[in-house]
């Protein structure tokens, strides 16, 4: 029984055209009791970035109050939001900084950053629970439910889809995958992001 | 062995706790309050390693209690949580860990809603409608699956949670035998008798 | 011989005063006027600039950051807004302190910093400054416009000493005793924001040196409950944003008043 499995959950990010999504389940348990349906796994970081934390809870709050403190530090002293490149690099200096006494989460980021020429580039990554990154230009997915992740996503995910077919796909990907694990489920939430707006939705799927 | 539920309803939070302090095999007592009112519209039950539950507890309390002294206002039941947790989580990666786990019941006076607050010792934290620690919870989550309902008066909190302990009673091989029951509500935390 | 009690700050003058404190007061009663008045569904802070010119480069303030051009008006929290008066240089320092004040006590407890604790965080180390050994105080006024769940929105002033005061309307810097009779003579219990911005846009032209107002030398900021989310928003003014309430308010400076001086 791995500690990373303790309390269950699954994120996955996926890239689109001029947009990118990001989805977890909503479950909290405590090894195959289920204790909340309505745990949130994803934060927002600035109104383009999105962080997923899969992994043990205790963990997720810590980190996510963590990330919250250091980026609105960064933005305040540097009078600007943070990129997501930059940010995917504080999250693996941050797990880093715990190398030899870990926090328990495989972070999940999906972004859009700005380029040279003023435009939005889909920016999605991973990093392990000690922060070494996987910059991916499909998908990348993490937590309980992630080997059933993968193949769903391999079989679903094409490229440059636009923002309505991606939810589509990413929602599909993630109920499925979470059927097939006891530790995911109990409802589902997806952002997409586009460079003007964030769409929320969540999902109900199987609820047993 | 030790159990705690708790549930919301319309304006209140009902946590109740078991009284016994056993020892190995052996029930040292029956009559002993888990369940402590660490501020006026606050409520937590502990329960875990005998020793760091009432160390914990007093250090909550007293915390709490300071704060209100130097800022002339108390902490609201989400500000407690989360500092709670931090504490739990911050004593997890320490040398001696505190092994506690709670439940948080409070009323916000300020937008006058309750919550409730599922706490283990490593610093999980949830907010939900009901909950429950020990052995007791694989009998009585599924039941409050089944009855909770967040729009119930206090009397009919009071009978769901009475189903819960006569299951526990019923099924649990080292069930309890009393409780302990503390509701808060916009008027403060009080005893009730069950 | 009275330059025994002039050069440390924590040696009383046998009056039993503390020169180096007075002097900082002083100083601050020389500095560009800040301004805040304290309504019933938001506060709203102005403050006159001193540093302007032709050459000053402030394309930094026009867009990005969170507004002002970083002489006076502040953001310190999502919450709270900062004026301040004095040295600029003592200011920065102080400002940088409170908002990582306000980010631990959110980090710490989950919810925004109070308004009053905040301004207590700095009063602290304010106070700290005119007690312990070869210190000097800071020569810094602030006013802290903001908002809590506890006590709604509220206005406070702290000093170099590190006293602090509640205020419905108040302000610090230079000329401060007329605006604030002036302020004493308009303010009412009940005022709104839509009235409370008039007003201190009217005590800021009466007490300002310079006869009209523009966004060279003034900054502007007001904090409100947003309808939708029912948190604090605070804004801070942009210089093209400061014109055009000007505008509104009918108190910009008209066309053929600059034809006249040249």
């Amino acid at each position: 029984m791995s500690i990373m499995e303790y309390n269950g959950g699954s994120v996955i990010a996926m890239v689109g055209k001029d947009c990118v999504a990001i989805a977890s389940d909503l479950r909290l348990g405590n090894q195959a009791l289920g204790i909340s349906s309505n745990f949130q796994k994803i934060f927002p970081v600035t109104d383009r970035i999105y962080l997923g934390l899969p992994g043990l809870a205790t963990d997720v709050t810590t980190l996510r109050e963590t990330f919250r403190y250091r980026v609105n530090m960064y933005t305040i002293k540097e009078e600007r939001e943070i990129e997501p490149e930059t940010f995917a690099h504080l999250v693996s200096s941050t797990l880093y900084e715990r190398r030899f006494g870990p926090y328990f989460i495989e972070p999940v980021m999906a972004g859009l950053s700005r380029s040279a020429t003023g435009g939005f580039k889909p920016f999605i990554a991973a990093t392990d629970l000690i922060g070494c990154l996987n910059f991916a230009k499909d998908f990348v997915v993490a937590g309980t439910a992630s080997s059933k992740l993968y193949g769903v996503a391999e079989g679903l995910w094409e490229p440059d889809l636009e923002a309505d077919q991606l939810f589509e796909t990413i929602s599909q990907t993630m109920l499925n995958a979470v059927d097939r694990d006891a530790y995911s489920g109990w409802g589902v939430v997806v952002h997409v992001i586009e460079k003007d707006k964030v769409t929320t939705r969540t999902l109900k799927g199987r609820m047993d | 062995m030790e159990t705690s539920f708790a549930l919301t309803g319309k304006g209140y939070v009902i946590v109740a706790s078991d009284t016994t302090a056993a020892r190995s095999i052996v029930k040292m007592k029956t009559d002993e309050d888990k369940i402590k009112v660490v501020s006026p519209h606050l409520l937590m039950s502990y329960s875990g390693e005998p020793g760091d539950t009432i160390q914990f507890a007093e250090y909550v309390e007293r915390n709490l209690r300071l704060f209100h002294i130097r800022n002339n206002y108390s902490l609201r039941p989400s500000a407690a949580a989360s500092w709670i947790r931090r504490s739990l989580a911050q004593s997890l990666r320490s040398r001696k860990p505190y092994s506690v786990n709670l439940m948080l019941g409070g009323y916000d006076v300020t937008i006058d809603s309750p919550h409730l607050y599922w706490i283990d010792y490593l610093g999980t934290m949830t907010e939900v409608p009901f909950g429950a620690h020990g052995y007791g919870s694989y009998f009585a989550l599924s039941l409050l699956d089944r009855y909770h309902d967040p729009e119930a008066t206090l009397q009919e909190g009071l009978a769901t949670l009475k189903r819960c302990i006569d299951e526990v009673a019923k099924r649990l091989v080292v069930s309890p035998g009393k409780y302990k029951v503390k509701v808060v509500d916009k008027d403060g935390a009080r005893e009730i008798e069950l | 011989m009275s330059r025994r009690y002039d050069s440390r700050t924590t040696i009383f003058s046998p009056e039993g005063r503390l020169y180096q404190i007075e002097y900082a007061m002083e100083a601050i009663s020389h500095a560009g006027t800040v301004l805040g008045v304290l309504a019933k569904d938001g506060v709203v802070l102005a403050a006159e600039k001193k540093v302007t010119g032709k050459l000053l480069d402030l394309s930094g303030a026009k867009e990005g950051g969170y507004g002002g051009s970083g002489e006076k008006i502040f953001l310190l929290n999502s919450n709270v807004i900062g004026g301040v008066a004095g040295l600029t240089a003592d200011a920065n320092s102080l400002i940088n302190y409170a908002r990582s004040a306000a980010q631990q006590h959110l980090l710490q407890y989950n919810e925004d910093i109070p308004v009053e604790l905040l301004a207590q965080r700095l009063c602290d180390m304010k106070q700290g400054y005119t007690q312990y050994g070869g210190l000097r105080p800071f020569g810094v006024s602030l006013l802290y416009a903001g908002f809590d769940q506890q006590h709604q929105f509220q206005l406070y002033h702290s000093d170099p000493s590190g006293n602090y005061s509640g205020w419905k309307a108040t302000c610090i810097g230079a000329n401060n005793g007329t605006a604030q009779s002036l302020l004493k003579q308009e303010y009412k219990d009940d005022i709104e924001v839509k009235a409370a911005i008039s007003l201190v846009l009217k005590t800021m032209s009466k007490t300002m040196d310079s006869t009209t107002l523009g966004s060279e030398k003034l900054e502007f900021a007001v904090i409100t409950l947003d309808p939708e989310t029912n948190l604090p928003k605070a804004k801070i003014y942009k210089p093209d944003e400061i014109d055009e309430l000007l505008q509104a308010e009918g108190l910009s400076k008209k066309e053929d008043d600059n034809a006249m001086k040249s």
